[in-house]
């Protein structure tokens, strides 16, 4: 029993992280249909962000997660750039695969700049501890950083769902999404929608690092790389552009490695997380939450 | 259309280079890829008096295994500053200074070999790497060809050196970290170990199973085997959870410092599991990598078998390197830089004693196993396979409340029995 | 008339190739350190890139489905060869690196590892191929993820054995790792592979079987309403990419004494991963073999004199320390690269011999053109 509870919590642990990354990953996605292969470095950006920031908070004498609030500022700017820099003027002349490799080479220019920055370099870091008491649940010790991280997730999909739904930008949004060029037609301004869909996707990922770092403390420079493939996974497994699915994505996820790890075997628990995806994906091919589209002829 | 997309992109590429530029290494004097390398393809590197003798340096220095790379940088250019300071190697023709050709591996072996071949092309001789058992096993079949002379400061996979061959290194091997653990876990009397390591890694599988191997021979039981899919791997609950449920009193747990200090030992804490937690080299440093703000009382016995300890260091070798590394860089020196910087001196201990730099000369010294090479990694020769022979220290981590931090402790020296 | 002209052009293009063989066979030959150390390997790597971005191409740029986990197969291949090699060489088949015998375990095993991908596509590609898009990205990397995960698990073929612990020696000194030596010694298998294996790929995507596939991505519904057995032919590009992709694996594993996994991972440090091959198929040109081909030795030409090439040490301080971090160039240059030809480097035509008289005559077109167009746009700013 003990064994199966700990086996829950851990995935929960692991899952509620992974389902905040895909938040924001779904949420590019959903608007300009990109795999952003460079999401998982934002989270690596945020990070840094953190680590830099939470003891200058603890010196103003404030709690150290309100170093969120800068970390998010920066993620933002930095998500905002690539945009304008690199995909905005590919996207322009190029197609969805010139836009994936644009992302690709995104993700290993944040990567290197990050190492040729003196200050962060290839050294790991380990940021401030943040929310480390503990509750017991059935003998088990649960951090408080776990419960948060649910909690945080929620809230997070809740206002973002009501943010695409009844706000003017996230209408705005949701055109974009489905067709640029009758946005454009719309009256909508495509480009500054698309810019702000960064900004918000880069902010999260910058809240998502912040609770990464709570339970996992350590930022090094390569940490998106897996990141970002957990996330593009939970979000496909939960329906590609659908934010409730990402979130339960991740927490499938989450669950299945640590039940792989628990029950079957522990070095194969990938195995079993890509076997779920296909397995789900032969079932529901648009994913768990997923629309399936019919094509049209 | 055109002029605005060239305009951004003009701007994309200042705005990187610049960072890129302000955040590379402005101090490299001892990096001469142009100037002093000796030019010619095979001719012997040391012609007149005063040229420079080149070491070639393989490491990863950009990628996921960065870190190991850069630090063996460091040592080893830490070495070649001094050494160059106090007057260079004297050979039989005079002193020469040192200077070092690096290449980056990207910790792939395809890009390991080609820095190998590279290497031999600019004619150097006398080659520092790879960091990774992996790399280094690619490029050792090519010293052997071309006759080339390596010494790996951190490859520990027991094939590769071989007897009566080119290939040399400086830490431990794999075999003989594993049979130390075991021989510590059998000295204090536990009966019940795990094991939790990494299964696609070779360090930490080589560990493994050189430390199973030696508790079949020392009768020790193996209550629980658990094993995680990658050194990057950030959650270990599961498997410790399983270790407490199988009874273990000791678990060995060969992985690195940038795992244990923030994952490792607080999940295994948390789960409930307050046996020793044994490591190897690996876990040394580990105190750099614990958060601000955790429960320090979890690193208490944490304990690790390392090459050396200053406290019990008959020379001074040892606590010189950490003072001048640390006056050098402003921050406290790893196993990587302590073994490079070793690396270094053992060409330079090997050339003086045959006084000359050639491959030939050089692998015949290094292969004299009566010689004693004083390092900061212990006092050593080689056997005849090229892996130094020295003994084990057993150290660990000790906090007690009311102190600043963790303390890291030296428990005994160990030997194999 | 028409049928004078393919003649010529098959002869031209057979003569050129033969050429290519024959000067692989005289620099084996030649020797000499500069070869031996630099253009052999370059030219081992080379193939196998080759054959990996043609072979990505027929799925990418012919079938139009975009796969991420291509290397899982290389990785097949390779670890198949390797082991087939070690075990004939352990039951005394031969005993040096030389002579009928070896040669024979060599085509046999690059054989054994195309068909082993090839069986493993089938599996891989009937349940993965009715998916489309991104869905199909997603469970390609799935099963490349897998693949690499299981073989790091298998005791015979994980890290522990042919990878890098006690075995890996052994492989390099009896299986199929070849040294600089033997490298430059089979240089021409290495260029027949690559000649055969481009040769019938062109003649696929000639084929009626090629049209089909064309057909298919052009638009899938269409195609299946004129008759065309989508599945089947999905699954037949899909098993014979892979088969390539097993034979790039034997090739690696003779270039390579030392396998290990994360050399055929998602993404990993260097350029031979499966990110990096659809890289080098977007670049080329989807749709485009000769594309593939020009992409792969010009993005290992950059990645290799990035960081053994003379003319970085000629650049001003401040660039060279910029390329310390290869990647950050290399990631540069891509996006350059993808700014300006969007549709890759050679588009979706192929680069014929018999086209390069007409060269000057098309460059000059092309620029009045461009001139024009750059005139009338000033003249509407203006």
């Amino acid at each position: 029993m003990n064994t199966f509870i700990q086996f829950l919590i851990t995935g929960l642990r692991l899952g509620s992280v992974y389902a905040l990354i895909a938040l924001g990953y779904t949420m590019v996605y959903g608007i300009i249909k990109l795999i952003n292969f460079a999401h998982g470095d934002f989270i690596m950006v945020g990070g840094y962000a953190l680590f830099f920031c939470i003891p200058v908070m603890l010196g103003l004498g404030l709690p150290g997660w309100l170093a969120v609030v800068p970390a998010i500022v920066i993620c933002a700017c930095v998500g905002m750039l690539v945009e304008l820099l690199a995909y905005r003027p590919v996207r322009k002349t190029g197609n969805s695969l010139t836009c994936l490799i644009t992302a690709i080479a995104m993700s290993f220019v944040l990567e290197n700049l990050a190492q040729a920055i003196p200050a962060i370099g290839p050294d790991p870091k380990v940021p401030y501890t943040l929310f480390a008491e503990t509750v017991s649940i059935g003998g088990v010790s649960v951090s408080y950083a776990t419960i948060i991280t649910v909690v945080v997730s929620a809230v997070i999909m809740a206002a973002l769902y009501g943010f695409t739904q009844k706000t003017r930008i996230g209408c705005a949004m949701r055109c974009v999404a489905e067709d640029k060029a009758a946005a454009t037609l719309m009256g909508i301004n495509v480009n500054h929608t698309i810019l702000l869909t960064f900004g918000i996707g880069a902010g999260l990922a910058a809240v998502a690092a912040l609770m990464y770092v709570a339970q996992y403390p350590k930022v090094f420079t390569t940490m998106g790389a897996t990141l970002g493939i957990y996330a593009f996974v939970a979000a496909v497994l939960g329906g590609i552009g659908s934010l409730p699915g990402a979130v339960l994505g991740g927490l499938v996820i989450g669950v299945v490695q640590s039940g792989a790890n628990t029950y079957i075997c522990s070095s194969m628990s990938d195995t079993f997380v890509y076997l779920i995806l296909i397995v789900v994906l032969m079932i529901r091919p648009a994913g768990i939450l997923g629309k399936n589209v019919g094509e049209k002829v | 259309m055109k002029l605005k997309n060239l305009l951004t992109l003009f701007l994309a590429v200042c705005l990187t280079l610049s960072l890129a530029a302000c955040g590379a290494k402005t101090d490299a004097p001892a990096d001469t890829s142009g100037g002093s390398a000796p030019s010619g393809s095979g001719d012997a590197p040391s012609g007149n008096e005063g040229d420079a003798v080149t070491l070639g340096m393989i490491g990863p220095l950009t990628g996921s295994l960065a870190v190991y790379g850069t630090h063996i940088e460091k040592g080893v250019q830490l070495a070649i500053k001094e050494i160059n300071a106090t007057g260079g190697v004297s050979l039989s023709d005079g002193a020469h200074p040192l200077a070092v050709e690096t290449k980056d591996d990207q910790g792939d072996s395809t890009e390991c070999v080609n820095a190998m071949n590279a290497l031999i092309s600019d004619g150097i001789q006398l080659v520092v790497g790879s960091a990774t058992s992996g790399c280094t096993s690619a490029i050792t079949s090519v010293a052997n060809s071309e006759g080339t002379v390596m010494i790996t400061p951190s490859g520990t996979a027991d094939s590769l050196t071989t007897a009566m061959d080119y290939v040399f290194r400086t830490c431990f091997r794999d075999s003989f970290q594993g049979e130390l653990a075991a021989q510590y876990a059998k000295d204090e009397g536990y009966t019940k170990v795990g094991i939790v390591y990494c299964s696609a890694d070779t360090y930490s599988a080589g560990l493994r199973d050189a430390f199973t191997a030696a508790c079949g021979d020392k009768g020790l039981e193996i209550v629980a085997e658990e094993s995680v899919a990658s050194m990057t791997e950030v959650d270990y609950t599961n498997q410790f959870n399983k270790m407490v449920s199988a009874g273990a009193e000791l678990v060995f747990t060969p992985f690195y410092y940038d795992v244990m200090g923030p994952y490792l030992v607080p999940q295994a804490r948390s789960v409930g599991f307050t046996g020793v937690l044994l490591g190897a080299d690996g876990v040394d440093n580990t105190e750099t990598t614990i958060p601000d703000g955790a429960d320090l009382s979890v690193y208490n016995n944490v304990y690790f078998v390392n090459h050396y300890s200053t406290e019990l260091a008959s020379s001074g070798v040892s606590a010189d390197f950490v003072a001048s590394y640390e006056a050098e860089y402003g921050e406290t020196p790893n196993n990587f830089d302590a073994l490079a910087y070793d690396a270094v001196y053992v060409y330079k201990a090997a050339m003086e004693a045959c006084g000359a730099s050639d491959a030939t000369s050089v692998q015949a010294a290094l292969a004299d196993t009566s010689a004693v090479y004083d390092t900061t990694c212990g006092t050593f020769s080689f056997d005849e396979t090229g892996t130094p022979i020295k003994d084990g220290v057993l150290m660990g981590y000790a906090y007690h409340d009311g102190d600043a931090g963790v303390t890291k402790i030296t428990v005994k020296a160990v030997s194999l029995s | 008339m028409k049928q004078n002209t393919y003649r010529r052009r098959y002869l031209i293009n057979f003569a050129a190739l033969l050429a290519l063989f024959a000067a692989a066979v005289v620099i084996g030959m030649i020797g000499g350190s500069t070869v031996k150390l630099k253009l052999t390997p370059s030219i081992w790597q080379c193939s196998y890139l080759i054959i990996m971005a043609a072979s990505l191409n027929l799925v990418l740029g012919f079938l139009g489905q975009l796969s991420l986990g291509h290397c899982g197969f290389m990785a097949v291949g390779a670890y198949a060869a390797a082991l087939f090699s070690l075990a004939l060489q352990r039951a005394g088949f031969y005993t040096e690196k030389a002579g009928p015998a070896f040669f024979l375990v060599l085509v046999g095993s690059i054989l054994i590892a195309g068909l082993a991908a090839a069986l493993l596509g089938l599996l891989v590609g009937i349940p993965a191929l009715r998916l489309k898009g991104d869905y199909l990205a997603i469970i390609t990397l799935g099963f490349g993820m897998i693949i690499v995960n299981i073989i790091n698990n298998l005791p015979f073929c994980g890290q522990q054995g042919l990878g890098q612990g006690s075995a890996s020696s052994a492989l390099y000194a009896t299986g199929l790792g070849f040294s600089n030596d033997e490298k430059m010694r089979y240089l021409w298998v290495s260029v027949l592979a690559v000649i055969l294996c481009m040769t019938v790929m062109f003649l696929f995507v000639r084929s009626k079987y090629g049209r089909c596939i064309r057909a298919i991505r052009d638009n899938e519904i269409a195609a299946s309403a004129s008759g065309i057995h989508v599945s089947y032919y999905k699954v037949l590009t899909f098993t014979l990419s892979a088969f390539f992709a097993g034979i790039t694996g034997a090739l690696y594993a003779c270039c390579n004494g030392a396998l290990s996994t994360s050399s055929f991972a998602f993404t990993n440090g260097s350029i031979l991963n499966s990110v990096f091959i659809v890289v080098m198929v977007v670049v080329g040109g989807m749709g485009s073999l000769t594309g593939s081909v020009i992409a792969a030795v010009v993005l290992f030409l950059l990645n290799y004199t990035i960081k053994n090439g003379g003319w970085v040490a000629a650049l001003p301080a401040f660039l060279q320390n910029i390329f310390t971090y290869p990647m950050l160039v290399y990631s540069i240059a891509l996006i350059i690269v993808i700014l300006f030809r969007p549709r890759g480097i050679m588009g979706s035509r192929e680069f014929a011999l018999c086209d390069v008289p007409k060269w000057p005559g098309w460059i000059r077109t092309h620029f009045t053109s461009r001139a024009d167009s750059a005139g009338k746009g000033a003249d509407t700013h203006a």
